[in-house]
């Protein structure tokens, strides 16, 4: 099922949700939006379900407009954060209840229910009421009452908030494994975490205050965010954002930090608009910065451990630059095992990971030969 | 008392155990000695000191039936069973009325908000904020005007005016509470509107319906002013004859008073009984979150 929503405003008394929310969800695709608490992630889905009416913009299922179908014959189903299991009804009940309401025959929403149960690994809850079962099998049984209907696009709000680490873990694989099984579903699934955003989603719509400011794959996101919002908001741990100023030199343009100055050669030709002084944000992933070990690809620069916090597999390291800027880097541990706090080690940044932005907008600038994709 | 917040419940200790008997004892002492009267010949319910060792007597509650009037003569039936039965049917069809009309209006104040919504329930609550008893003299008149003195309709109808507002109030407590995702849910689902009340919210709220249903009877089985005023020898409830047996010519019958009581207490006893585990879900509804 193709979704194309249009334009999209909605408004709850001063508070503007949705602020003119444009996408293209191809069908069958595992699409994600990205965004903090209070972007707007359930409005939006809310919209798409048809539950909520926008204050204006339109949403077309397959070049259809959504306020022209009924309700019956949308196809349409959504898990709820809160899973909104109907809590006086047993398992089979609940997952029976969308069939039973479409007037399925009996013998086979009890085929369709069990099937669905043995899919979901639900089938001994079957009798139990919601209120006795686990978080993960609840949540289990809201996708299955989502599913039974075999929607042809399913809408998915923070379906995983709820749960715990580890379950948290498993059903990230459990989704990805749905989405293949049912083949033509689309699938929406709206989150705060960019992990799994990034996990499962083939596309990335970040919203932000009622918009949407970037769409991409998630390898687009990570390496060439459309702005300093969306750059802080993927990668784990977040990205460095340091402020610069652009230096006009004989050599070309270079950037001043307040412990480095990088050579601005990658963005020369975008750099081209702006005068010398102006403020930039320079974007260093903790993946960017290495310990000088002999094969630098970028320049060098001497540096404080602040702070270790050793992960196991590896280690993240602040590290104190230029007198009081802080960055955080990410070193496998056989590299990091040697490092203590307050060493004093030399730090090389590999420039093709450096990400630049305005100060004022934040909005990236691009290098050159790379299209910023916004 | 090392840690008391990790004592299994009822596995308090002794101390804490006969303490709470004795406050139980002090409030239930009053019911306790009504039922023991009820039991006693009239010799012993008017010894002094009161006896709590006697040998029990069934003689009260036939006379509650049966009995001779003062002159003497053959035992007379006292039509108790009737007005028995008027108690019960008058309090059960009014409360169930209410209950019923009450539940459809609470769906519509807090589902369907009218312009003033808010208006129309203060309008509702401000009928329970004077004392009933107020309005007697025009609703005497208006029952008479309208034949109604003497009658179940006029009875019942007046009792499920009384219990609406309080049913109104609770029941559209209990559907403000409900989590609104569960309707949407059966919204995308495919319910119509009507069977989203039938089958999602109704039975979410079965527990509080049977809370507003027992603080309602207890009510309405208690009434007395009204019943005294607009029931007739054959509406006649039970409150009502429960006066009417004071006094008479050789003084107070305690023992028989006592067994009118206690047949007076069962039913109220039973109900409480049957649906107190609702009850208990119904009073806490939306204190604690599934």
């Amino acid at each position: 099922m193709e979704l194309t929503i249009s334009g999209i405003a909605k408004r709850f008394g001063a508070v503007e949700a949705l602020r003119g929310v444009t996408l293209a969800v191809q069908p069958g695709e595992f699409f994600a939006i990205l965004g903090p608490s209070g972007a707007g992630k359930t409005t939006l889905l809310r919209i798409i379900a048809g539950i909520d009416k926008p204050d204006d913009g339109t949403v077309l299922i397959d070049r259809r407009d959504l306020s022209q179908i009924p309700v019956r014959s949308r196809n349409t189903a959504m898990v709820f954060q809160t899973f909104a299991l109907y809590p006086h009804l047993s398992t089979f009940e609940n997952l029976a209840y969308p069939l039973r309401e479409a007037r399925v025959p009996g013998d086979e929403i009890k085929r369709r229910v069990g099937e669905i149960a043995e899919m979901l690994r639900l089938t001994h809850t079957l009798a139990r009421k919601p209120g006795t079962l686990s978080g993960g099998e609840q949540q289990r049984c809201a996708i299955g009452r989502a599913l039974v209907r075999r929607p042809q696009l399913l809408l998915l709000d923070e379906p995983l908030t709820n749960l715990d680490a580890k379950l948290r873990h498993d059903t990230r694989a459990e989704f990805k494994r749905l989405h293949r099984e049912l083949k033509t579903t689309t699938i929406v699934y709206a989150t705060p975490d960019q992990l799994e955003a990034l996990s499962m989603g083939a596309r990335v719509g970040v919203l932000n205050h009622g918009k949407i400011v970037q769409v991409g794959t998630p390898s687009d996101l990570y390496e060439m965010p459309g702005d300093d919002f969306v750059a802080s908001l993927v990668g784990d741990p977040p990205i460095n954002l340091v402020p610069g100023t652009l230096r006009a030199g004989a050599g070309g343009p270079s950037i001043d930090m307040p412990f480095l100055g990088l050579d601005a050669a990658p963005w020369r030709k975008s750099l081209n608009g702006f005068p010398a002084g102006t403020r930039l944000k320079v974007g260093l992933r903790p993946q960017a910065i290495w310990p000088r070990g002999g094969s630098e690809k970028g320049p060098v620069f001497p540096a404080r451990v602040f702070l270790t916090e050793p992960l196991g597999d590896v280690t993240i390291l602040d590290i104190v630059v230029g007198g009081d800027t802080r960055l955080r880097m990410v070193l496998p541990q056989e590299q990091a095992y040697k490092i203590a706090v307050n060493d004093a080690i030399e730090c090389s940044i590999d420039l093709e990971q450096v990400c630049l932005f305005t100060q004022d907008t934040g909005t990236a600038i691009s290098r050159a030969g790379v299209e910023a994709a916004a | 008392m090392a840690n008391p917040s990790n004592r299994p419940i009822g596995k308090s200790g002794w101390g804490r155990t006969l303490g709470a008997a004795a406050v139980s004892i002090v409030y239930f002492f009053p019911v306790l000695y009504i039922i023991l009267t009820a039991f006693k010949t009239r010799q012993d319910a008017l010894a002094w000191p009161v006896k709590f060792i006697f040998t029990p007597t069934l003689e009260n509650f036939v006379s509650v039936f049966y009995r001779t009037t003062v002159e003497g003569g053959a035992a007379e039936a006292t039509g108790f069973g009737l007005y028995f039965f008027n108690s019960m049917f008058i309090g059960g069809t009014s409360v169930l009325l209410a209950l019923i009309i009450g539940t459809a209006a609470a769906y519509g104040f807090s589902r369907f908000p009218l312009r003033g919504n808010e208006t129309y329930l203060f309008m509702i609550l401000t009928t329970r904020m004077m004392p009933p008893i107020i309005a007697i003299i025009p609703i005497f008149v208006l029952f008479r005007i309208f034949g109604l003195s003497g009658t179940y309709v006029g009875i019942i109808a007046l009792y499920t005016a009384f219990n609406l507002p309080f049913s109104i109030w609770m029941v559209k407590s209990f559907f403000d509470d409900l989590d609104r995702d569960i309707e949407d849910a059966a919204r995308m689902d495919g319910s119509s509107e009507f069977r989203l009340f039938r089958k999602i919210c109704l039975p979410q709220v079965y527990a509080g319906l049977a809370a507003t249903f027992v603080f309602a009877v207890i009510l309405t089985w208690n009434e007395f002013v009204f019943a005294l005023l607009l029931t007739g020898t054959q509406t006649r409830t039970v409150p009502v004859q429960i006066v009417r047996t004071i006094g008479g010519a050789i003084g107070v019958d305690w023992g028989l008073l006592s067994a009118l009581e206690t047949l007076f207490i069962i039913p109220v006893v039973l109900v409480t009984f049957a649906l107190q585990n609702q009850l208990l879900r119904g009073v806490t509804f939306g204190t604690i979150r599934r």
